[in-house]
């Protein structure tokens, strides 16, 4: 069925007494559909369902329980977060805000009738739809290397089962046993991520005895999110232990073979490594892809002003899967586009004030403990893209004071987010 | 850890409830000063920039302190500290740049019709 947008106006505006009273309004209530509950989809749940105080009947779909964030994973990679700190219930949206959490896989979308199709077989009708499914791995992308592989060269990119998987066998290497991360090219999750997590595999192996094992990275990209911070770090806290290898210097990933631990570039081949980490290049998730609402770069095009699809004015997309500019694929920056795209969501639904969109994002990475640093910046719409009006990162040689609180920074920041997207 | 976070939060407080009392100075008083009158539905608004780190419910944590329930006066004349450069913090000072002296006095209404959290 088709929402009446006069008709629902009009109910709403006679039943605006009764507006906390969601039976009363019944059927004329706007529909929005999430589809992923991270930091976008759980966000934009939450602001969609609590601003439109009753107003719009809001279904979560995600098939989890709980939600394990990646943001942070890296900390329990390297000891300082034990994992249930990574794990968060959905229960106060459903509870708090009455959103529907359908535990259900989305599996398509019926872009023509509004309807999304779930994996079992039911189906859900939307006025809105939100599309937050974050990013798809391309299991193609390192030769040698496909999914029947991750559980014997972990990618570890999305956050859970596999998460674990890379702290356990980094926890059964030996002493001067020998690491290989393959870095994923851009654009990708979490920019500073890879870097950060070769940090907190130095941290854990040097605090338990094995600061003879070496973690190479090969990247194919010839530069790296705040290389200069990390670098410097890995040099200051980790000597002898970290070693990154560009394009120019391993000569490109020719192969990884998963049966004898062997990886080869055009410049040397590591056989018998303890650990090989693949982080594969990557998409927008699948049911955004199925529903042509990628381009040629495999993510969303997106207005800048809403996040809307520039495919479908009824879909918004956020976070990883969109092409949201000069902004990072990062958590925060997901939360950030959910809220400007709740508020537009809700203006058009119920006509509530819509303010210009007004983005932020930073993204701290912890090297050692007690030293942290930062990246982030303000965005705006601008030319037909996300635009950033101003940004800033930590500087080299920072005291150890103020790399001490950005730290802080960073674990109130994490409560901080969990409490805005969760409760 | 958990020490070593208890500890953080403890001095941030401490260093917090210092710049609450300079900030009341600059404004020229607290309770009696006069409230400015914000507009709160673009405070609210405003407000999810602040909200992915600084908690709705007051609680502070980490290296995040609580903005709510603050006189507006106050709040007003941090937010202005760091958009002129005042204080440090590149984060704030990046947020800051970006608002308006109506924002801020939007921010100021919202947040501080919020009430804090009380002490356990």
């Amino acid at each position: 069925m088709t929402m009446n947008r006069r008709l629902f106006l009009g109910a709403a505006a006679a039943g605006a007494g009764a507006l906390y009273a969601p039976a009363v309004i019944g059927q004329a209530r706007a529909r929005v559909v999430v589809v992923g509950g991270g930091p976008g989809g759980a966000t934009a749940a939450k602001y969609i369902a609590r601003d439109g105080a009753g107003a719009i009947n809001v279904t979560l779909v995600d098939p989890a329980e709980k939600f394990v964030t990646c943001f942070h994973s890296n900390l329990y990679v390297g000891g300082y977060k034990k994992f249930e700190e990574i794990t968060h219930s959905y229960e106060d949206l459903t509870k708090k805000y009455a959103v529907n959490h359908a535990r259900k896989s989305a599996v398509s979308i019926d872009a023509e009738k509004k309807l999304v199709m779930l994996d079992d077989n039911g189906t859900l009708q939307y006025d809105r739809l939100v599309l937050s499914p974050g990013i798809d791995l391309k299991y193609d992308s390192v030769p040698g290397w496909g999914m029947e592989h991750e559980q014997t060269m972990p990618h570890a990119w999305k956050a859970g089962p596999q998460t674990q998987l890379l702290r356990a066998r980094l926890d059964a290497l030996k002493d001067g046993e020998m690491v290989v991360m393959i870095a994923p090219p851009n654009p990708y999750r979490c920019p500073p991520g890879p870097y950060e997590r070769v940090s907190m595999m130095a941290h854990l192996l040097k605090s338990t005895g094995r600061g003879k094992c070496r973690i190479i990275v090969l990247d194919p990209k010839e530069s790296f999110s705040k290389q200069g911070l990390f670098q410097e770090g890995w040099e200051k806290h980790y000597p002898g232990m970290v070693e990154w290898l560009g394009p120019k210097v391993h000569d490109g990933i020719k192969s990884v073979d998963p049966k004898t631990n062997t990886v080869v570039t055009g410049f040397e081949t590591y056989k018998n490594v303890g650990l090989v980490n693949v982080i594969p290049a990557q998409m927008a998730g699948k049911i955004a892809r199925d529903a042509k609402l990628t381009n040629q770069s495999g993510y969303c095009p997106i207005d800048p002003a809403n996040m809307r699809s520039m495919v479908d004015a009824n879909i918004t997309v956020l976070g990883d899967a969109s092409i949201a500019g000069d902004m990072p694929k990062s958590a925060f920056a997901a939360n950030s586009q959910a809220k400007v795209a709740a508020n537009a969501i809700r203006g058009e639904l119920t006509q509530s004030r819509v303010f210009p969109a007004k983005y932020t994002n930073t993204c701290w990475s912890l090297i050692e403990t007690d030293d942290a640093v930062k990246v982030g910046g303000a965005y705006e719409p601008k030319d037909g893209k996300i635009a950033a009006v101003e940004t800033y990162i930590s500087k080299t040689g920072e005291t150890a004071d103020l790399r001490k609180s950005t730290q802080a920074e960073n674990m109130g920041w994490y409560s901080g987010i969990i409490a805005d997207m969760f409760s | 850890m958990t020490t070593g976070r208890g500890l953080a939060v403890t001095t941030h407080l401490g260093k917090w409830r210092a710049i609450l009392a300079a900030a009341c100075l600059l404004a020229g008083g607290g309770a009696g000063a006069e409230q400015k009158k914000g507009d709160r539905e673009l405070g609210e608004y405003l407000s999810s920039q602040c909200t992915t780190c600084h908690q709705l419910s007051g609680k502070a944590s980490g290296g995040i302190p609580p903005i709510v329930g603050w006189p507006e006066d106050q709040f007003i004349a941090i937010i202005q500290s760091y958009k002129e450069g005042e204080r440090d913090n590149e984060t704030m000072r990046t947020i800051s740049h970006r608002f308006t002296n109506e924002e801020i006095e939007a921010l100021a209404a919202y947040f501080g019709a919020i009430p804090m959290l009380k002490a356990p």
